[in-house]
């Protein structure tokens, strides 16, 4: 009513009537509707669209219905390719979540005891996660050279040049290493979420533990673990949005066709070469509508997956 | 004399226009990230006769130029002046309309071998849309002062080639700085060992033409030949990438490197003091045919979508003048395209006419890059695969023949 | 809890011995980076371990010039600056909005942002692409800031909207008695009161955009608006036979981010722990 002009009963003009008392909503709340809205929500939907066309170049043509997606699934090499990326991607996500749930949940437990020189190794571990994966990726591709990187020169100068091996070129090595390369740069992430939980959790629970005579694995699997749930929940499920998501350091250090004979491929690398590909390196350029379909079912997979994730969350939050 | 003449009539030209004459700047982008200096002589020599026209060449990385220029072509932007992959690499430009057609427009074109044209030429419509640069070829490389230390001499024959390698590992260095931790070179590789086993131009006529395919036991022995040096290769060869092979060969720990004509430029900067000489992978004879790869590099084309066609012409004409393809070959140590240059360097030279007598087309890529998944892509990959143990030649060729018959009829 | 001093002593070592060879682990790869920068190539290959034999900045001189490191610095400082301050221009007031009003459209606008949260930005590209192609943004700094404020916004507004939420009630009031208007309020009252809150969006975001690799790849062409990923990276593949460069161009391109981290480590962990858990 303040900003309704006097002597106009505001009864007969309802919709200023309603404007007066809304007005700054409106101020709030378009910037970031139309930011959002016109740079993520329309090209996140659209792609769902541009799934079921047939394209040449970037030139929309007729509708295909779902043919994109029977390419994808059955027509080969693009059914071995995509069964491959999942596969990789989903063992990039076990292998990082098998790593920072005991080794970066433990490193936690431990940090949390605020010992001296602890604030160091938090500072340590967490240093690698604010460089770039373009950085990790040369360094560990340099690091890692069979001929003349640092380990394999500091393997021969210990006697122990027979376990040089090309890590990242051979088939059976190529995406485990580069798995660890990057939990060597995420798993200060982690590790600090984990910590924080862990001091968040009052002390008394402790006390009232080891009170009732617990030992500490008892006090950790008994009262740290469930209340850590919750963000560990959270934790996985970023953990395999990323994951399902990895492109920079199969790109920098594999290349876009995840060497060596689509070893390392991801999903992300699968899709960019369809869609953005280059034949003289390996790629297969330009296929709009196909590389669409593969970005649907990595947005479909993605979505399910970390909507039952919040299920999850939601029902292990515990409140104290 | 003719400097100060041209500078006169520069200043002449500008007083006319009352000094507003204004200067035409040409985009110009390549993935010759390798020839910067080079092409800034070339560029200056260009300006150097045509004032009011000034370039600026860009190179992107290699890996990521096709896509780079694809998508700025497509987005109605990218440079007036643009460096074209060969054969399918540029078919694609050239069929959504977004490069101009230069036959009817440089005459130059003309003198130019109908089979280099090739390289830049859309099937579709017969069309050249670029005027080629150079050819490259592929040899086995190896280090002339290595050789004569060891007392070693090109070979004749298959086995005196592996005889060479032996020597080499026993004398301490790697036989071959080859290695096959990306694909690409391994395409490179196929290329330097396979066509004589294979059968050189006959197979490579039967099978573009139909009458056979990749299931032809002549490309799969051909292909066992890449196996059988795998021994010559470095330690670990799986993980030696393109740079540890140059850097190998270069500093004299490989004696001998199986690597297209381009190196030689590549050489000659890493390592000044290194003599290199060439020769074409024998047959089991000595007087089997033999024969090596050869292939058109890439052209210069002209953006649809430039705002200064008049210009970019007049640096297209000067491209495929025999002033400037002389200058290419003397700069850069690489094979011009122009009709009528001549290679300066001893090394250059006996490539040159090693490609003559015996050279044949480089397969996949003058072939077979026409479609999805492209015959390179395949034949890297795969190959990459059994060098490193996972797969079978069997496996290979029934993968390349599948997925080529994707796309391509075999009668 | 019963335990002899000497056992609990060998606990201790046990645990730093074990935090101490992790932090090795972590820490000397990185060490190793900038040591070998100061090397030339033929002494990395000759003493990969041992300390520079001379402390020249040379390499990292040739490293500025050719790569043109200052311009990409500036580049990325321009995009990260300006992807923040779009940022929070957008994220504060809806998140004010939601937090401290209620009104029909709210548990919709809720969802429509919830769904940005899960739902990587990335996937949308070739839509986005082609936006930006019509917009005339491509290869310009704007397709980067709008892509990076939109991505960060579902989880800013939902951060943000948690600390005006917890503002109480009756500062709003007096405000109101005073004669502010609900901009004002907001403007002169709330959002200073939320100051952490903003420092902690900030910090959550500018990591990953500072180090993005991905959308530069795509939307950039010309060498003018490369950031520092990309332009690195194409350095280090045009330049991989010189280790020399390489490093002493990783040396730079993490400098930096690392120079803040190490001078406001607390502030950096506080705030992207707190991002993590609160969101």
């Amino acid at each position: 009513m303040r900003d309704a002009p006097a002597g106009i009963p505001s009864q007969r003009r309802p919709l200023a009537r309603w404007w007066s008392r809304h007005w700054h909503l409106f101020v709030f709340l378009t910037p970031a509707v139309v930011v959002y809205g016109m740079f993520m929500a329309y090209p996140l939907l659209s792609s769902l669209s541009y799934s079921v066309y047939e394209w040449d170049g970037f030139l929309r043509r007729g509708f295909t219905g779902l043919s994109n997606f029977v390419t994808v699934l059955t027509r080969w090499p693009y059914n071995e390719r995509f069964w491959g990326a999942l596969t990789h991607n989903t063992w990039f996500f076990v292998l990082t979540f098998a790593i920072q749930t005991t080794l970066g949940l433990f490193v936690a437990v431990l940090l949390a005891k605020k010992w001296r020189g602890f604030a160091f190794f938090q500072a340590a571990y967490f240093l690698p996660y604010t460089l770039s994966l373009v950085v990790v990726g040369f360094l560990w591709l340099m690091l890692l050279n069979p001929t003349w990187g640092m380990i394999a020169q500091g393997l021969r100068g210990l006697g122990l040049g027979e376990w040089v091996q090309p890590w990242l070129g051979q088939r059976a090595t190529a995406l485990t290493t580069v798995i660890l390369v990057n939990a060597w740069g995420w798993l200060g992430f982690p590790m600090l979420v984990y910590l924080a939980a862990v001091q968040a959790i009052p002390q008394e629970f402790h006390e009232a533990a080891f009170v009732d005579g617990a030992t500490p694995w008892q006090d950790f699997r008994f009262v740290t673990f469930p209340l850590l749930l919750p963000s560990i929940a959270m934790v996985t499920i970023l953990t395999f949005i990323w994951n399902f998501n990895a492109f920079e350091l199969v790109f920098v250090m594999q290349g876009a066709s995840g060497s060596p004979n689509y070893a390392t491929d991801l999903l992300a690398t699968f899709f960019y070469r369809t869609a953005f590909g280059d034949p003289t390196t390996g790629g297969e350029p330009g296929q709009i509508g196909i590389a669409s379909a593969i970005g649907v079912m990595m947005l479909l997979i993605i979505g399910f997956v970390s909507a039952f994730g919040v299920r999850f969350m939601q029902r292990s939050q515990t409140e104290y | 004399m003719i400097r100060i003449t041209r500078h006169l009539t520069v200043l002449a030209a500008f007083a006319l226009l009352g000094g507003t004459l204004a200067q035409t700047q040409l985009d110009f982008w390549s993935w010759r990230t390798e020839d910067v200096a080079a092409y800034e002589t070339f560029i200056a020599a260009f300006e150097a006769e045509n004032p009011d026209i000034s370039v600026t060449f860009t190179p992107y990385l290699n890996t990521e130029y096709n896509t780079i220029v694809s998508t700025a072509l497509q987005g109605g932007g990218g440079p007036d002046i643009v460096h074209l992959r060969a054969y399918g690499g540029m078919e694609p430009l050239a069929n959504a309309g977004l490069i101009v057609r230069l036959d009817d427009e440089v005459e130059a074109l003309a003198g130019f071998d109908p089979g280099i044209l090739l390289g830049a030429t859309n099937r579709a419509d017969g069309g050249v849309y670029g005027v080629p640069f150079a050819l490259q070829t592929v040899k086995v490389l190896y280090n002339q002062d290595m050789f004569e230390r060891l007392g070693l001499e090109e070979p004749s024959t298959w086995a005196e080639f592996l005889a060479l390698g032996d020597a080499l590992k026993a004398s301490g260095v790697y036989a071959l700085a080859n290695g096959a931790s990306d694909p690409w070179t391994v395409e490179t590789l196929f290329g330097g060992v396979a066509p004589t086993f294979y059968g050189c131009d006959a197979f490579f006529y039967d099978i573009t033409g139909g009458s056979t395919d990749f299931t032809d036991p002549r490309f799969a022995a051909a292909l066992e030949r890449m196996v059988e040096l795998q021994p010559y290769m470095a330690d670990n060869f799986m993980g030696v990438g393109y740079t540890d092979m140059q850097t190998l060969f270069a500093f004299e720990q490989a004696g001998m490197l199986v690597g297209g004509s381009y190196e030689l430029g590549n050489m000659a900067q890493l390592n000044p003091e290194l003599r290199v000489g060439s020769f074409t992978v024998p047959g089991d004879t000595a007087d089997a045919e033999k024969c090596t790869t050869f292939y058109v590099d890439g052209s210069y084309g002209i953006n649809a979508n430039s705002a200064n066609q008049d210009a970019a012409l007049r640096f297209i004409e000067f491209l495929a003048s025999q002033e400037f393809g002389q200058m290419f070959t003397d700069e850069l140590q690489q094979i011009s395209a122009v009709p009528g240059t001549q290679p300066t360097s001893p090394a250059l030279a006996r490539m040159v006419e090693q490609m003559t007598d015996h050279g044949t087309p480089y397969l996949m890529l003058t072939a077979f890059r026409f479609g999805q998944p492209s015959g390179s892509t395949l034949l890297q990959n795969e190959m990459q695969a059994v060098l490193g143990g996972d797969s079978t030649i069997e496996r290979a060729v029934a993968n390349i023949q599948r997925g080529v018959a994707e796309w391509f009829d075999f009668e | 809890m019963v335990s002899s001093p000497t056992s609990r002593l060998l606990t201790r070592v046990i645990i730093y011995g074990f935090l101490f060879v992790l932090a090795v682990v972590f820490l000397y790869p990185v060490v190793l980076m900038v040591l070998t920068a100061f090397k030339p190539t033929p002494e990395i290959f000759r003493s990969p371990f041992g300390l520079p034999e001379s402390w020249s900045l040379d390499t990292f001189a040739t490293v500025w010039q050719r790569a043109k490191f200052g311009l990409y610095l500036r580049n990325s400082l321009l995009i990260t600056g300006g992807s923040a301050l779009l940022l929070l221009v957008t994220a504060a007031p809806a998140a004010y909005a939601l937090a401290r009003y209620t009104f029909k459209l709210k548990p919709v606008l809720f969802l429509f942002f919830l769904a940005g949260i899960m739902i990587p930005i990335r996937l949308g590209i070739l839509p986005l692409y082609l936006l930006m192609r019509d917009l005339g943004l491509l290869d310009t700094p704007f397709s980067l800031i709008f892509t990076y404020a939109a991505s960060g916004l579902p989880m800013s507004v939902f951060l943000l909207s948690v600390f005006f939420r917890n503002l109480p009630r009756e500062l709003e009031d007096a405000a109101r008695i005073d004669g502010c208007n609900e901009l004002q309020i907001f403007y002169r009252i709330m959002l200073p009161l939320v100051r952490p809150g903003l420092a902690t969006v900030v910090i959550v975001n500018v990591v990953p955009w500072w180090n993005d690799f991905f959308f530069p790849l795509l939307f950039i062409q010309s060498d003018t608006w490369k950031t520092i990923p990309l332009g690195m990276q194409i350095f280090f593949g045009q330049h991989l036979v010189n280790w020399s460069l390489v490093f002493s161009g990783m040396v730079l391109a993490s400098l930096p981010l690392l120079i803040i981290y190490l001078i406001m480590s607390r502030q950096f962990i506080a705030g992207l722990t707190a991002g993590a858990v609160k969101g």
